[in-house]
């Protein structure tokens, strides 16, 4: 059977405390800024994307799309 | 009277101003609980209680001066106990402001992810710190030096010089209130408006209503000056209005460096 291999995302300086709270919302918002700044397609924003969806709770993550949506989003993106 | 007593203490007349202003705390704390809970009655109990404390301050400190000024009771011992009271009240003040300062900078050092990570929050309206906040730590600072000037008239027995200091800090004290409705009035954001208008609007506001509260203290100063209860070495009164005058003086630098400025950047 093939190696499943594991990964998250790699423990960030900017964020050394046990609360990853900060960390989950930072890549959040760079990926939002990335694919602002490339686009929706470009490839480079892929890691980004899955940081996030590794440390952020789903619950978080469909709250801050709807706000996103709504225009009521309160992070610089 | 003073010749008659074998000591330099003041033994207080039995008063009634200390149950009354009892009276006046409780009937102003169940009113303002019963107000603020929309029970019936609750805005007249608060509204009478405060009235109540308010007279007995006027009928109790006007007794001290009846003492003091008049009676002669006041002696350089009797002095020390509301000097240090005083100054006591001033550092519990302190306390008092520390804590909502405290409170401005846990919310704005380290803004949680809810406001989005920033601040000032996104949307809230900032006013410039260099327009009216600045003229309006000029103006108190201005007054702590006329409040200054009018002590060392009154040291140098020019009384009518202090009292035209004294009016002279007054009327900067009523300017700054004014600028300060104004800005109020005017403001972008209100204290309902997110954690920065809480905070901002808890701190600036305690803060002038200690301004108005000085200011009526400096007024009863120019008063007692102008009717000449003051004089070059006893005046403790007037000293106690002038050390609350500089603590509300420095307590204005430390949001306008660090709400009005720091905290709009």
């Amino acid at each position: 059977m093939a190696e499943i291999e594991l990964k998250t995302a790699p423990a960030d300086f900017r964020f050394p405390t046990t609360n990853q709270t900060r960390h989950c919302f930072t890549r959040y918002i760079e990926f939002h800024r990335c694919v602002a700044a490339k686009g929706e397609e470009s490839g480079d924003c892929g890691k980004f994307a899955k940081y996030y969806r590794s440390l952020c709770p789903g619950e978080w993550v469909e709250k801050w799309n709807e706000q996103r949506e709504s225009g009521t989003f309160p992070g610089p993106l | 009277m003073i010749e008659s007593q074998r000591h330099s203490y003041h033994l207080v007349d039995p008063s009634p101003w200390p149950i009354s202003g009892s009276l006046g705390a409780l009937a102003t704390t169940v009113g303002g609980v019963m107000y603020m809970h929309s029970f019936q009655g609750g805005a007249t109990l608060l509204s009478l209680g405060l009235i109540f404390l308010l007279y007995t301050m006027f009928v109790w400190w006007r007794d001290v001066l009846r003492e003091s000024t008049l009676e002669g009771h006041h002696t350089k011992v009797v002095q020390l106990g509301p000097r240090y009271g005083f100054i006591l009240f001033i550092v519990s003040e302190v306390m008092f402001f520390f804590a909502f300062f405290r409170a401005s900078s846990h919310s704005s050092l380290a803004p949680t992810v809810e406001i989005g990570g920033i601040w000032p929050p996104k949307g809230i309206g900032v006013l410039d710190p260099w327009e009216i906040p600045f003229l309006n730590t000029l103006i108190p600072l201005s007054s702590g030096a006329a409040v200054t000037w009018a002590h060392h008239a009154i040291l140098a027995g020019k009384e009518k010089r202090a009292v035209y200091a004294l009016v002279a800090t007054v009327l900067l004290a009523l300017v700054f209130t004014g600028f300060q409705g104004m800005e109020y009035y005017q403001a972008p954001s209100t204290i309902s408006d997110s954690i920065y208008g809480s905070t901002f609007f808890l701190a600036t506001g305690f803060h002038g209503f200690h301004v108005i509260i000085g200011t009526l203290f400096s007024i009863i100063c120019g008063i007692r000056q102008y009717l000449g209860h003051l004089t070059k070495e006893h005046h403790v009164g007037f000293e106690a209005a002038a050390w609350y005058w500089h603590f509300v003086d420095v307590v204005r630098l430390f949001p306008f460096v660090s709400i009005y400025w720091w905290g709009g950047i």
